[in-house]
């Protein structure tokens, strides 16, 4: 049977060029997403989020801890702020930059434009009740009386350092 | 010219040309239809433990308390606060401990990169961008000429063309219908 073997060897060849092209998983040192990052000096965290108008729509660079990070399409990073309970997120459009799970606990320093996201009473009723059920708290919805905002950070360049 | 022959001729060259495109899609297509029962990029290993732990405790107790819960012996890279009562640990290779002080549990999670599938969604989702998005659109084009192509593969009573068959052809186009207009 030399042509049938013939053929399985062109075929665990190709299967063996595919598995190697495809399974190559990225160990750098630091991670570079997007543009090379600017020397402008990090803003607090904190700062930003004691007066998030001051910043609104203008380019930030935040640098911090990765305390998060989406485990579906990598498509937003937590970074921890400076001041205890509080973080800012990056987030981009699906593909755009895709963050690993394995950032978890690496320091990012990230530049990009910060935004509000501005949430309806029932929204914020919602969001507030997803976060007190993960925390274990209890939480009466009817406290919440109004709308609320999230500000994150629209990256345009982030690197993830070892 | 023989028509029918070219077009069988065809038919089989673009088949081969797009059997790996295809097993790509197909692939990456099963993993992102399930994507909210099983991850798509990662294996999660979870493992919970109860904790006894109070908020007087410093973080390098709260640390030492919940590596030995877990039994690991491993370095701590990071760690936060995400509220007075959740605590979060990061260790190496991204894994970590969510600690919950108010329901005195803990959770461990180890994550592992899934082979191979990752790298098939992010050609299915056209993440790589560059030059793929010309690759995937030739491969849309192909599909479209394979599609129609086999309604004229085979002549006589198996033919796409007669009740014999047709009817296979028609339940195709049938059901993708029935779900956009119900």
């Amino acid at each position: 049977m030399p042509i049938l073997n013939k053929n399985k060897r062109v075929l665990g060849a190709l299967l063996t060029f595919a598995s190697l092209s495809m399974s190559g998983v990225s160990h750098a040192e630091t991670l570079h997403f997007g543009e090379a990052l600017t020397h402008q000096p990090p803003v607090a965290v904190s700062a930003i989020l004691a007066s998030p108008e001051a910043y609104l729509d203008k380019t930030v660079t935040i640098e911090g801890t990765v305390v998060g990070v989406c485990s579906m399409r990598g498509c937003w990073a937590d970074i921890a702020s400076d001041a205890r309970f509080q973080k800012l997120r990056l987030k981009v459009q699906d593909g755009d930059m895709v963050f690993p799970m394995h950032a978890k606990g690496r320091k990012a320093i990230a530049t990009g434009k910060l935004y509000a996201v501005h949430l309806s009473q029932a929204q914020t009723q919602r969001y507030l009740a997803a976060l007190a059920k993960r925390n274990g708290e209890d939480f009466d919805p009817k406290t919440v009386t109004e709308g609320m905002a999230i500000y994150q950070v629209e990256p345009v360049a982030v690197d993830i350092l070892d | 010219m023989n028509w029918f022959r070219l077009n069988r001729t065809l038919h089989r060259d673009i088949g081969y040309f797009c059997i790996s495109f295809t097993l790509v899609f197909a692939v990456s297509g099963l993993a992102l239809n399930h994507v909210r029962d099983i991850n798509p990029n990662y294996i999660v290993e979870r493992a919970e433990a109860e904790v006894s732990l109070t908020l007087q405790a410093s973080d390098a107790e709260i640390n030492a308390y919940l590596l030995n819960a877990f039994n690991l012996d491993t370095s701590v890279k990071a760690s936060y606060w995400e509220s007075p009562s959740r605590y979060k640990l990061f260790l190496e290779q991204g894994h970590t401990i969510t600690l919950n002080l108010n329901m005195q549990r803990a959770v461990y999670e180890a994550i592992t990169p899934r082979p191979i599938i990752p790298a098939l969604n992010r050609l299915h989702l056209n993440e790589v961008r560059q030059k793929w998005v010309v690759f995937s659109d030739v491969y849309a084009v192909l599909l479209i000429y394979l599609a129609v192509s086999a309604l004229f593969m085979v002549k006589g009573k198996y033919s796409a063309l007669s009740w014999r068959r047709g009817w296979l052809v028609l339940l195709g186009t049938a059901i993708p219908l029935a779900y956009m207009w119900l």
